[in-house]
């Protein structure tokens, strides 16, 4: 003979409760989490997009002033502007040009020489 | 109970009709999602997805010293799409035309759209007009400005609701969308005419992806053109209502790959060096045109190679028939005295003659297979050494020296110094000149006496350097070297180019021997003391040979020419100098014209170069004023 109503407990069943609010924080929290996680692509998306318009733009900068710098070192401009300002220059004659001959290394004689000559005389006299 | 059966059949009537409308939205949906699938889903990814294409940037080219002589900077192709524009053609052309600088009235024209019949048959609007191309970034900026700003001619208070949205929408598409840009590249060429001919020009090409690409039409850009141009990139992805890319819904991601830089052995100096006496030359003896070229004979490698007149390759207007053509490679001349070179070179080393032999020149008049060699105007030679005969170019020297030499065996030489046939430089129109340096079977009764003097024989500009430099070399003929290297965008080599040698043509006892004779060439008792170095020895030979016009000889006009090398012991320089037609006309010589243009260009050379000076030469007294350089080694 089932029980009356009335002789049932009051008190509310924790159990059930809980996991049915868990099971809706974690469906809210994974609908929140992928909204967030399309958000954080999104943005990222746009920031990689921009970070690569800049990235062209700054290439297209350093060719511009490569091209600028290539105008100024060119020997045609160079002459140019050398003649506008007068100042006199003219290319060296060969014999205004003293040659130094470069020294060939040669290898030390004795390896430890210099480790000898950095003795102290009084390491020496031992 | 009837009624009963009334409500039973109105719910079977109900259930029926929902039945009915599920099996004809089931229906629709296989519809959609079976059979018209692959359609729907390509109009779909056509809707949302777009794909862009990435050019790729064109490489430079660059000198020996790794001097920019052509590079690409980044512009714009600027474009309209006539669907969104409307009525408003005049608002649009009035805004943009002084900001591009085009007509107005072509530009309004080229703002209305063009309906044509497809293959299909169907009906179809143009969507893409190009409006300018190579248009630089600041423009296209103004260009954004005006058109966010473009005042359109409505009244839009006279418009109803709907109509004032719709014109809402419409404006803004307008002024967004209607006039757009694509990125595009223009070719600089910083140092304008400088190693015009080497360098050459670029056209454009219409690709299929609408884009314009660039592509060499002559010089290094048209025979390097495969690896200058590299392989364009794509991009396939998600687009917004606003056509701008999702990046996480990119598709395919294949990157450009930037074309490769070349690397020539061209020195930009030297180059300009060459240009700015060749210009004061053409100033002072208004020839038809000036070719001038510096070799390293030891390498091959040229260090310059000028042809004027010559053109601006920023500016296509200055080409035409005249500055065009590079001379150097595709023009065909008789090489006159110069040829005396090859001849003896090739006696002295079949040791037909010795340089101390002695020839008769028969004062100055001989008689040859029922024709009259004469030497130069004033020169009425006797008995000439071997080595005079070079000194003084004499022509009967030369003709009997040949005659002893024999056809076969001057034609031999001819070859394998490298004449008649294609010296492989990497430019485009090289002529190998084969159809002017005929095989004696085809020679006439007096050809052994005329081609000895350069004369019946023809060959270009750049095969007379090389066999002089072979000359220089020890007797070792190279191939001409104008390229050094391939090199990536971030300076790595891809490909390394070396010297060659095509093969010896004369022993190194028979090169120190011409080189010796060569020598007296220079001196005061020679045809070119005006070529003659404060401070190194030069060797070298002038030319001089009568052009010919309409199938003769012309009296009045030659083309005239030196080829010399120095320090003569050492060669570091070959260096090659060629006037067609100066306006001394009959008075011009290779040495008195050419001698001194050579002089100025080896001088510039020597100092830039730092070439050591001939020790043997006697030195000033002055002492040295400027300490500077090492011994290069």
């Amino acid at each position: 003979m089932s029980k009356n109503r009335k002789s049932q407990s009051a008190a509310i069943r924790f159990g059930p409760a809980l996991a049915a609010l868990f099971a809706c924080l974690t469906i809210a929290g994974a609908a929140v989490g992928y909204v967030w996680q399309k958000s954080e692509i999104y943005q990222l998306g746009r920031q990689i997009r921009d970070q690569e318009n800049r990235l062209a733009q700054l290439q297209g900068d350093d060719k511009k002033l490569a091209e600028q710098l290539a105008i100024l070192h060119s020997p045609v401009m160079l002459d140019r502007r050398a003649r506008e300002l007068k100042l006199g220059l003219s290319p060296a004659q060969p014999m205004q040009v003293v040659r130094l001959a470069e020294p060939l290394a040669t290898p030390p004689e004795n390896k430890n020489l210099t480790r000898q000559l950095a003795r102290r005389p009084d390491e020496m006299a031992q | 109970m009837i009624k009963r059966q009334q409500q039973f059949n109105r719910a079977l009537l109900l259930l029926a009709l929902v039945a009915l409308a599920f099996i004809g939205l089931g229906f629709r949906l296989v519809d959609l999602q079976v059979w018209r699938h692959d359609e729907l889903a390509a109009a779909a990814e056509k809707n949302s997805e777009e794909k862009f294409w990435q050019p790729a940037r064109r490489g430079d080219i660059l000198d020996a010293n790794g001097n920019l002589l052509a590079t690409s900077v980044p512009v714009e192709t600027v474009w309209a799409n006539p669907l969104l524009i409307g009525n408003q053609q005049a608002a649009i052309a009035r805004a943009l035309a002084p900001i591009l600088r085009v007509n107005e009235t072509d530009l309004y024209q080229k703002l209305f759209p063009r309906v044509w019949k497809n293959q299909k048959g169907e009906s179809v609007t143009n969507r893409y007009v190009v409006l300018q191309r190579k248009v630089a970034e600041e423009t296209w900026q103004k260009i954004r400005s005006a058109m966010s700003n473009l005042p359109l001619a409505a009244n839009e208070s006279e418009m109803s609701k709907t109509a004032r949205a719709n014109f809402k929408v419409f404006s803004r598409n307008l002024r967004q969308y209607a006039v757009a840009a694509e990125p595009d590249q223009l070719r600089v060429y910083p140092n304008g005419a400088l190693a015009a001919h080497v360098l050459g020009f670029v056209g454009t090409q219409e690709t299929t992806n609408h884009a314009a690409e660039l592509f060499g039409y002559d010089g290094i850009e048209k025979s390097f053109n495969s690896k200058l141009s590299g392989a364009s990139g794509w991009r396939v992805t998600g687009v917004d209502s606003r056509n701008r890319e999702l990046v996480a819904l990119r598709d395919e991601d294949v990157q450009a790959h930037d074309g490769l830089s070349v690397v020539l052995t061209i020195d930009s100096v030297v180059q300009h060096i060459v240009e700015t006496v060749l210009a004061d030359a053409m100033k002072e003896h208004s020839p038809v045109s000036i070719t001038g070229i510096v070799t390293r004979p030891r390498t091959g490698e040229i260090l310059a190679l000028a042809s004027l007149p010559n053109f601006d390759p920023n500016n296509l207007s200055t080409i035409n028939t005249n500055t065009e053509p590079d001379r150097v490679i595709s023009d065909v001349m008789e090489p006159g005295s110069t040829f005396k070179t090859i001849v003896i070179s090739g006696a002295l080393n079949e040791h037909v003659v010795d340089l101390n032999d002695t020839v008769f020149c028969e004062n100055g008049v001989f008689h040859y297979g029922g024709i009259i060699l004469h030497d130069a105007e004033h020169d009425h030679f006797g008995n000439l050494t071997v080595e005079q005969v070079l000194q003084k170019s004499s022509n009967i020297g030369a003709a009997k020296i040949g005659i002893k030499l024999q056809a076969h065996k001057l034609y031999d030489y001819m070859t394998d110094f490298g004449l008649g046939e294609f010296t492989g430089i990497p430019l485009p129109n090289e002529v190998s000149a084969k159809n002017f340096v005929r095989p004696p079977n085809k020679w006439g009764k007096y050809s052994i006496a005329q081609i000895p003097m350069g004369q019946g024989v023809a060959v270009t500009r750049l095969q007379m350097i090389m066999a002089v430099g072979a000359i220089a070399n020890g007797g070792v003929l190279m191939r001409p070297m104008l390229v050094k290297r391939l090199q990536n965008r971030d300076g790595n080599v891809v490909q390394q180019y070396e010297p060659q040698a095509v093969r010896r043509v004369i022993s190194e006892t028979t090169a120190k021997e011409m080189v010796e004779a060569l020598k007296t060439v220079v001196t005061k008792d020679g045809t070119a003391p005006m070529a003659a170095m404060e401070n190194y020895t030069v060797a070298g030979k002038t030319g001089t040979a009568q052009k010919v016009v309409d199938g003769k000889y012309a009296s009045d006009k030659f083309v005239i020419s030196f080829i010399g090398f120095f320090p003569a012991d050492d060669p570091q320089i070959c260096i090659s100098i060629v006037m067609d037609a100066p306006k001394e006309g009959g008075r011009a010589f290779g040495g008195a014209l050419c001698g001194p243009v050579f002089k100025k260009i080896a001088d510039g050379c020597a100092s830039y170069l730092n070439i050591p000076p001939d020790e043997n030469l006697p030195q000033p007294n002055s002492p040295p004023t400027i300490v500077a350089a090492r011994e290069s080694h």
